[in-house]
């Protein structure tokens, strides 16, 4: 544990700063709106609004949001005080219910649905790529081409299809929710059956778009394990091959969990895409409720949820990584 | 070079890619001049018109007809006419009257209306049939005596006294020629939920899309390829410095930066290539990595020292001796740009983020609409399923050049 | 003249490329070696060496394939037998090898005592592992290695840790011919003959019979080794003892392989710096003739045409030239003055 000190510190450090910056950049981006931020996005608000005070009052409640009658440095304090509550506002689609509530509920959905079908993609799809390396023929030679197609296949396309297969024609599955539409959340056996039912099409559609990807990714690098020369070395010494193919399945593994690091960020954003087409009511489908609605607190609390759920899963990786490649460790007393 | 050209078209990965590639773009210049016109056009009333042939009735009915005799013209007038629901309950009926199940086959629609004729009488009484049951069976023998039996239609003008006047007529053996009618328009991707033709529609969105996709790559590769020549070659402060943004926006997720930058932008300001612009400008990470790790390694190469030491300047440095070792890479990571700028694109528009929706078509947007008006859910798989394969296809065959290229380049993973 | 412990006629191995493509890399190649003694074997870079070291194991997977010969190890031929007894029962336990690059031959994940376990169960399967750290700690301790060494991983060692670690794991259930194959190439001078002289010193204690060493620096075969072997192109060219090949070699290319490198001793060091122009054939399609035709500079129009054998002089020395001894002497002499 002691060796690792600076491994964590550096680590940490560069948590607290992507935080920043991503708060940064959620409280600025909006702000760099050529004019009145607030008098543009009251004015998409009341599109089609007749009622001149209900106008009115929308301008007010996103000045005080905003609090653009401050300087701006004033402003961002009171956004941190607010982020530091919890308290992103009040939505404006769902008047007056706190965004804060429609969130917490979204994250539960999303985290549920999402880290499982990545782990799931992540693992299946290194499982195949080793064994695409280590068979080579003839297996490699339909694996391969298969799995670099499907995983072209744009994880919201993969949605679509499977919706259309397994819940119109086959109707062995839900078409939309998370679990059914008549049913309060509940502890009981029935709901939790719904949830199960409902949970099947989106995540298959997360794990088939992740395995494609990271099989190829698992595929190469372990042919170049495979011609490592501690490969060589252990054959000549008589090590039999099913420890050598260990040797290399761990080794190969360790740059994809770094790719799975660097690529959580672009997957996580195609599967809330995803969970759009089957109307599930994780974030994705609340981002899409900010869009279409022009809920600005809603869209803007989302995506600061989801580049902190990247942040977590991310730190929580590197802190993994550490612990499983020796690298690491050793690079400590350089 | 050019035997790097020879390798890297002998790659079977980088051929077939490059094929399917061409065969895209031959179709978007070769569309638009077989089939011209506007794509954006609503040229139908209604939503989802199947893919089809469609033929002006009232041209066909002018157009003077032949006489042909085939023998299954009957059954097969009657079959288009018997809907679903009709066929069902004429099970029920059969069932009822003890036919055995495994007998009926309901798509089979001569077996079934000889079944029918045999078996039905409009007094029988079978259990479990309602006043009502038995009304709607009366009705609909009597609708499958008629359609069978129905010989001719007569054609009637109205004159300008409002007198209907017969003009001609058509009888079940009347036939004209698809060519003789004056307006027929073959949609083979029938319409979408605006009544716009699809295929015509498909072809322009993907020109739209691959621009998009050039645009944003050829962005972020310029980006990533400056901030990484001046990082790994310069080093100290300013790799300091431009490290420090990298490994910020390697965690921030790109498409969150997207979705805020693209609202912020508003609707009216969005247009196709603003939003491949936005794209350029938040994916250029991966680029300024990879490009900044293959200088570093590059900058104490023998040839590298030699040159800054006989005095040349940083820009003849990094044009002649930097450059072309790192250009394999370059064009790599821009055509991966290529196909995430599309991919992108299509996600930002499922969320209703994309180019605004009155200019150009793009494949997220087709993609948006069809899923807004539920194309899935009513079964008219021409309005998303070749979306769907077109944008996989784009990806796909990017991919696979850069597969291609990656087992020409590093002769490692060469199998 | 002592026990022959290895023993090989008439070797041939060839790789097979992808484009099915046969590449002859070694070439009816025969030698033998006695209880104590060592053999050194030279040769520029391509020339076959390694893809030796590798065939003389009997062990073959692609793309190296075995097409004939002969390999008897202690009166035993281990030819024809099933490859997977070949791994239990003759690699590492009565022939083993250090590999090219010692630097990167260690599993980077994995603690160097792990991989002893694995080596010593593979030839005798469950051995404890008190007993295997025992083994280990006793022959680590016998190359001036801690004990410590064996919790690490390979990536917290230095690169002379490492070097001896693969020595020490190559050697751990005793050999009795260990094949080097340039083992010190990548190693600053002092650790060249820190490995050298290890590698001497198991073989002085009776932990391996026999040794050979490969490289390409001729002057560390004169040190290391009884005898050295030159080759060519996949076939052995010239053999002789360490001092005849450094001092007078006869063949063409043993002579060129000399002048291109600058021997310390006396009477050697006042000789030209020379380089061998042009580059080794390529062996899809080995030229008919003498192999070193195109490159040598006393060559004659029969030396492209006939197949030239392998000729035997007094003491063991052999050569393969079309040119006799004698002929060749006196040229060198020529050109001496």
């Amino acid at each position: 544990m002691k060796g690792y000190r600076r491994y964590f510190r550096k680590k940490i450090f560069w948590f607290l700063i992507t935080l920043a910056a991503s708060i940064l950049l959620n409280f600025i981006l909006p702000r760099l709106m050529p004019g009145d931020p607030v008098a543009a996005i009251t004015a998409r608000v009341a599109m089609g609004m007749n009622d001149a005070s209900a106008v009115r009052r929308i301008y007010e409640e996103y000045a005080r949001q905003f609090g653009t009658d401050k300087p701006m440095l004033q402003q961002f304090v009171m956004y941190l005080q607010n982020l530091l509550k919890g308290d992103f506002g009040l939505s404006f689609s769902q008047y007056p219910r706190p965004v804060a509530d429609i969130i917490s509920s979204a994250v539960g959905w999303t985290i549920g649905l999402q880290l499982p079908a990545i782990i799931v993609g992540w693992m299946l799809g290194n499982l195949l790529g080793a064994l695409a390396a280590y068979i080579r023929k003839g297996f490699d030679r339909v694996v391969m081409p298969v799995s670099l197609f499907v995983s072209n296949i744009p994880a919201f396309g993969m949605a679509v299809i499977l919706l259309v297969i397994f819940a119109l024609r086959l109707k062995v599955a839900p078409i939309s929710g998370a679990y059914a539409y008549d049913m309060i959340p509940n502890l009981s056996w029935a709901f939790v059956r719904s949830v199960f039912r409902h949970y099947q099409l989106p995540f298959w559609s997360i794990v088939l778009t992740a395995i494609g990807g990271q099989a190829i990714g698992m595929r190469s690098m372990s042919i170049y394990e495979l011609n490592a020369d501690y490969v060589k070395y252990s054959r000549f010494l008589g090590v039999p091959d099913r420890k050598i193919v260990g040797y290399v399945f761990r080794n190969a593994m360790l740059p994809q969990v770094t790719g799975l690091v660097l690529s959580i960020g672009t997957m996580i954003g195609g599967a809330l895409v995803a969970e759009i087409i089957f109307s599930y009511p994780g974030l994705g489908s609340a981002l899409l409720t900010g869009i279409t609605r022009l809920d600005y607190p809603l869209i803007s609390a989302s995506t600061l949820i989801v580049t902190l759920m990247v942040l977590v899963v991310t730190f929580v990786l590197d802190v993994i990584y550490a612990f499983i490649d020796p690298r690491v460790k050793a690079a400590q007393f350089d | 070079m050019r035997n790097t050209f020879r390798q890297v078209f002998h790659s079977p990965r980088f051929v077939t890619g490059f094929v399917i590639f061409i065969f895209l773009l031959v179709t978007l210049i070769v569309y638009p001049l077989v089939s011209p016109g506007d794509p954006l056009e609503m040229i139908g009333l209604g939503s989802f018109f199947k893919p089809g042939t469609y033929i002006s009735v009232l041209d066909a009915a002018g157009t003077p007809a032949q006489t042909l005799k085939l023998p299954d013209a009957a059954d097969k007038r009657l079959s288009s006419m018997l809907s679903e629901s009709d066929r069902v309950s004429m099970l029920r009926w059969l069932t009822a009257v003890g036919v055995p199940e495994s007998e009926i086959d309901l798509q089979d629609t001569s077996s079934l209306l000889k079944l029918w004729r045999e078996n039905y009488d409009a007094k029988a009484r079978p259990k479990g049939m309602t006043m009502s049951d038995r009304r709607f069976y009366q009705r609909l023998d009597e609708q499958l005596e008629s359609a069978g039996s129905a010989e001719a239609l007569t054609l009637m003008r109205q004159d300008e006294a409002g007198e209907n006047q017969e003009v001609g007529r058509v009888s079940g053996t009347d036939y004209v020629n698809v060519k003789d009618v004056a307006n027929v328009r073959t949609l083979p991707l029938g319409t979408d939920n605006f009544g716009r033709d699809t295929l015509k529609e498909l072809v322009s969105a993907m020109g739209t899309s691959i621009r998009i996709g050039l645009i944003a790559g050829s962005i972020a590769t310029c980006i990533g390829l400056l901030l990484g020549l001046l990082s790994g070659y310069l080093g100290g402060f300013v790799d300091d410095l431009i490290m420090f943004f990298m490994n910020i926006f390697t965690v921030i997720p790109s498409f969150v930066i997207l979705i805020l930058i693209t609202y912020s932008i508003g609707q009216a300001y969005r247009g196709a290539d603003t939003v491949a612009i936005v794209i350029g400008l938040t994916s250029w990470v991966w680029t300024g990595r990879s490009v900044r790790s293959q200088v570093i390694s590059l900058r104490n190469r023998d040839h590298v020292n030699l040159s800054r030491l006989s005095g040349h300047s940083l820009m003849r440095i990094i044009l002649t001796d930097i450059l072309p070792y790192i250009a394999s890479y370059v064009v790599m990571a821009f055509i991966l740009q290529i196909s995430s700028g599309i991919l992108a694109e299509a996600q930002l528009s499922l969320l209703g983020l994309g180019p605004r929706t009155t200019e150009v078509p793009t494949l997220g947007l087709m993609m948006n609409w069809a899923m807004l008006y539920s194309a899935h859910i009513n079964g008219a798989w021409w309005a998303y399923f070749p979306v769907i394969l077109v944008i996989t296809l784009i990806t796909f065959s990017l991919n696979l050049m850069n597969t291609g290229l990656d087992q020409v380049f590093n002769p490692t993973l060469r199998d | 003249m002592g026990k022959t412990i290895l023993e090989v006629r008439d070797l041939c191995t060839k790789y097979i490329t992808r484009s099915h493509e046969d590449v002859y890399a070694v070439d009816h190649v025969s030698l033998s070696l006695e209880e104590g003694k060592s053999l050194g074997i030279a040769g520029e870079s391509g020339c076959g060496k390694s893809t030796l070291a590798l065939s003389l194991m009997g062990y073959y997977f692609p793309p190296l394939h075995y097409s004939s010969g002969e390999i008897i190890i202690d009166g035993r031929s281990i030819t024809g037998m099933d490859p997977d007894t070949v791994r239990k029962t003759i690699l590492g336990t009565e022939i083993a090898y250090i590999p090219q690059a010692a630097m990167n031959a260690l599993n980077p994940t994995q603690r160097v005592i792990r991989f002893v376990e694995d080596v010593v169960r593979a030839h005798r399967p469950g051995t404890g592992k008190k007993e295997i750290y025992d083994m280990a700690c006793a022959r680590f301790a016998e190359l001036g290695l801690p004990p410590e060494v064996l919790e690490k991983h390979s990536v917290e060692l230095s690169g002379g840790m490492k070097q001896r670690t693969v020595i020490a794991i190559s050697t751990i259930l005793s050999p009795k011919v260990l094949i080097a194959d340039e083992p010190s190439s990548a190693l600053d001078v002092t650790s060249q003959k820190m490995v050298i002289k290890m590698l001497r010193s198991l073989m002085e204690k009776g932990y391996i019979k026999g040794m050979i060493f490969i490289t390409h620096e001729l002057p560390l075969l004169y040190n290391v080794t009884d005898d050295i072997m030159v080759m060519y192109a996949g076939q052995i060219v010239e053999r002789n003892s360490a001092r005849g090949m450094v001092f007078s070699p006869l063949h063409p290319y043993s002579k060129g392989l000399m002048g291109s490198i600058i021997v310390p001793e006396e009477g050697v060091r006042e000789q030209k710096l020379t380089s061998i122009p042009g580059t080794p054939p390529n062996l899809k399609h080995p030229p008919r003739g003498c192999r070193f035709a195109e490159r040598c500079a006393y060559v004659v129009p029969s030396c492209r045409h006939n197949e030239i054998p392998m000729l035997e002089l007094e003491g063991g020395h052999t050569y393969r030239c079309g040119h006799s001894a004698q002929h060749l002497r006196e040229m060198y002499q020529d050109e001496q003055k």
